[in-house]
């Protein structure tokens, strides 16, 4: 994993000012769960299990995956909600620490747009009082924190006249998701983390906060982190998309490269379950069967082999590098790995 | 396959129709709050024939759909109009009628299958169950027919796994029992209340290839409830686009797809598209710096207990006017089975 990462960041080696604004480095988090009451043997959830990436200044980066992927574990880490097991997570190249002081200066910083918007807000104070609260637990008094929190209104499309003394109950849920957003920014932060932020909002709903996602990004110079099971949403917002399976990165890349020529087999798969939307070319056969494995007792070496149609002796014994497949694209899979033990790799370069 | 359809009875009705919905109007509550959820639904469905029936939350069509089997709580619920499903009123059905109804003429699958599996019976013991309380077979044989039933709907190992309780399963596998479930007693109607809603898109394709084949083997007539355009076009044969608490657009699939004749269904349509192509030129440009935007429907879908008076789409319509204001546009048939209630 580590050469991985060295060769990756040689890829983008750029002054600092430049460079990624967050770094994530060999990211491990393991849940224990409890078996029965004689079982002694302590399980684990290795929910994410060594993952690196970078988000660039102004990028968004979408992440995919079925449901146990790690996906949402990985955005909470990014926040630092939950602290990893190992690995570090760097913003504008200095690594966060774990201190109260350092916390809530990186947290105005990075903040976070959750699925459900009821649940995200406190039922007991008003929308204003919500958007103001942060604010004023950072220092703003009362006064400049309203006219915070009503400036923020009006640019989520929420009049503050009408809405402003409200409470979360009395509104829709796209305006309760504009609400989190407005929260969301009255930090002034530079990234926002959006872990299934449209999910559960109708599709005519669900493309107008996108829109606004699109235009507070443009405006404010926001960079994204896009999480979502919705493929054709993730399509649509992300410059560049990391595919992630059972805790691992499978594949990284830019969108347009993902979607047309996906590398690894999942990406290929998970692509190829996307709706056809035309009805004279369905689907006749699914890319995947069954469910996705739990990720206690990831399978070894690929977590993919189990499921992979390509599975070759190799892939069950080694675990395959994210290595580079082509400009600022990455994948982990041996069969796509010049000169690997897999049959049907290509022949190239002895490594 | 061929020992559940080879005694399944035979058509009753002359013309294969197994739903035939007239003017359906549901409304809840009570004195002066009175939400109409459904206001004058027509559908009719014919034997080995899928209808999606699609919409946002609250436009009707889970109502719709659980009218068919009465599931409302029916002091709450006024409900009139006709529904003739498999052969029989089922507005005028007695308790016990409706008891024997449920299940062996029409049976449900919803998105939830924890809600519709009792946590503390095995799969096999409520398959079981299910065929004895509407046949008279040993517990033995109903117990082969559960095997076969899981079978068919592709559980791995399927004498074990009938032995499970459904927290053994996984969310796929348990769509896949409820379905079984659902098909214990060969219903001639299956109503699919957003079966795939909550899976994974790998899981999703599975089950909307699994409904379809199941559909066409065994000639069942389908009511596929769903909030997903992409999905009513996988599986369905006509599409009814509800909004509202009516029905605004039906028609057979193809012409649904590519000649949307309402502006609400022509809106969805034209965001799915964008999201799925309009950037991926964008993006291998390089341009990081994106700029073009989703055509979205704009406002929010309406209060059913504060409906406007004429067209309840006209105030986020772009084409609206005047007369769309003043009384709900009547259907009106744009092309050969293509119905539009939409004056423009």
């Amino acid at each position: 994993m580590a050469s991985v990462s060295g060769r990756f960041r040689s890829d983008h080696q750029q002054p600092r000012a430049a460079g990624p604004r967050l770094s994530v480095q060999d990211l491990v988090k393991h849940f224990p769960v409890k078996h029965g009451l004689l079982d002694r043997e302590r399980k684990l959830v290795r929910a994410v299990d060594g993952v690196s990436f970078q988000v660039m200044n102004g990028e968004t980066l979408g992440i995919v995956g079925e449901s146990g992927c790690g996906k949402s574990t990985t955005a909470r880490l990014l926040m630092h909600l939950i602290e990893p097991d190992s690995g570090a997570i760097a913003f504008d190249g200095e690594p966060v620490k774990g201190t109260a002081a350092a916390l809530k200066a990186y947290r105005r910083q990075v903040q976070m747009v959750f699925q459900d918007s009821y649940a995200s807000l406190n039922p007991r104070l008003t929308i204003e009082d919500a958007i103001a609260f942060a604010p004023r637990v950072h220092g703003l008094a009362r006064n400049p924190a309203l006219a915070r929190a009503h400036a923020l209104l009006d640019r989520v499309g929420l009049a503050p006249h009408r809405y402003a003394g409200r409470y979360p109950h009395e509104l829709s849920g796209g305006q309760r998701q504009r609400v989190n957003i407005a929260r969301a920014l009255a930090l002034q932060p530079s990234i926002l983390i959006l872990d299934e932020a449209v999910s559960a909002l109708d599709k005519s709903v669900e493309a107008q906060v996108l829109n606004l996602l699109l235009d507070l990004k443009q405006e404010l110079g926001l960079t994204y982190v896009f999480i979502s099971h919705d493929l054709e949403v993730v399509r649509f917002m992300s410059d560049r998309v990391m595919v992630m399976y059972l805790g691992k990165v499978a594949e990284i890349g830019p969108t347009a490269r993902i979607y047309a020529a996906p590398q690894h087999p999942y990406s290929k798969a998970l692509l190829g379950s996307m709706l056809s939307m035309d009805p004279d070319r369905r689907t006749r056969s699914a890319p995947l069967t069954g469910d996705p494995p739990n990720p206690i007792d990831p399978p070894p070496g690929c977590r993919f082999h189990t499921r992979c149609r390509h599975t070759a002796p190799v892939c069950s014994a080694h675990a395959p590098d994210l290595d580079v497949v082509g400009a600022g694209h990455l994948a982990a899979c041996h069969l796509v790995h010049a000169g690997s033990a897999h049959p049907d790799a290509p022949r190239g370069v002895e490594l | 396959m061929s020992t559940l359809s080879a005694t399944r009875p035979a058509a009753s009705d002359a013309d294969d129709t197994v739903l035939a919905i007239e003017d359906l109007k549901v409304s809840f509550g009570s004195g002066t709050k009175q939400i109409r959820a459904v206001d004058g639904v027509d559908l009719t469905l014919k034997r080995g024939e899928t209808l999606a029936l699609l919409g946002e939350s609250g436009s009707g069509k889970s109502v719709t759909l659980r009218s068919v089997l009465r599931l409302h709580d029916e002091r709450r619920t006024r409900i009139s109009g006709r529904i003739r499903a498999v052969g029989r009123d089922v507005l005028e059905l007695s308790q016990r009628e409706l008891a024997d109804f449920r299940g062996r003429q029409a049976a449900m699958i919803f998105q939830e299958p924890m809600l519709a599996l009792d946590p503390v019976y095995t799969l096999g013991q409520q398959i079981i169950e299910a065929i004895r309380r509407h046949e008279r077979v040993d517990r033995a044989e109903a117990r082969d027919r559960a095997r076969v039933l899981f079978e068919l709907v592709q559980i791995p190992s399927a004498s074990q796994r009938l032995d499970a309780y459904p927290h053994e399963m996984s969310g796929g596998m348990r769509q896949r029992a409820m379905i079984a479930l659902a098909l214990a007693c060969r219903p001639r109607l299956l109503l699919a209340d957003e079966p795939t809603t909550a899976l994974d898109a790998t899981v999703q394709i599975q089950i909307l290839l699994l409904l379809r084949d199941l559909q066409r083997d065994f000639g069942l007539a389908m009511v596929f409830v769903t909030h997903d355009i992409g999905a009513a076009i996988e599986v369905a044969d006509t599409i009814a686009v509800m909004y509202a608490g009516r029905i605004v657009e039906s028609g057979p699939v193809r012409k649904v797809a590519r000649t949307p004749a309402h502006p609400y269904t022509q809106g969805l349509l034209a965001t799915r598209a964008a999201e799925g192509g309009l950037n991926a030129g964008l993006a291998l440009a390089g341009g990081s710096k994106r700029t073009s935007r989703l055509p979205a429907i704009p406002g929010s879908p309406p209060d059913p207990a504060d409906l406007p008076p004429g067209c309840a789409f006209a105030p986020r319509c772009s084409k609206a006017e005047a007369a769309c204001r003043a009384a709900p546009p009547p259907p009106r048939m744009v092309r050969a089975g293509q119905m539009s209630r939409c004056i423009k």
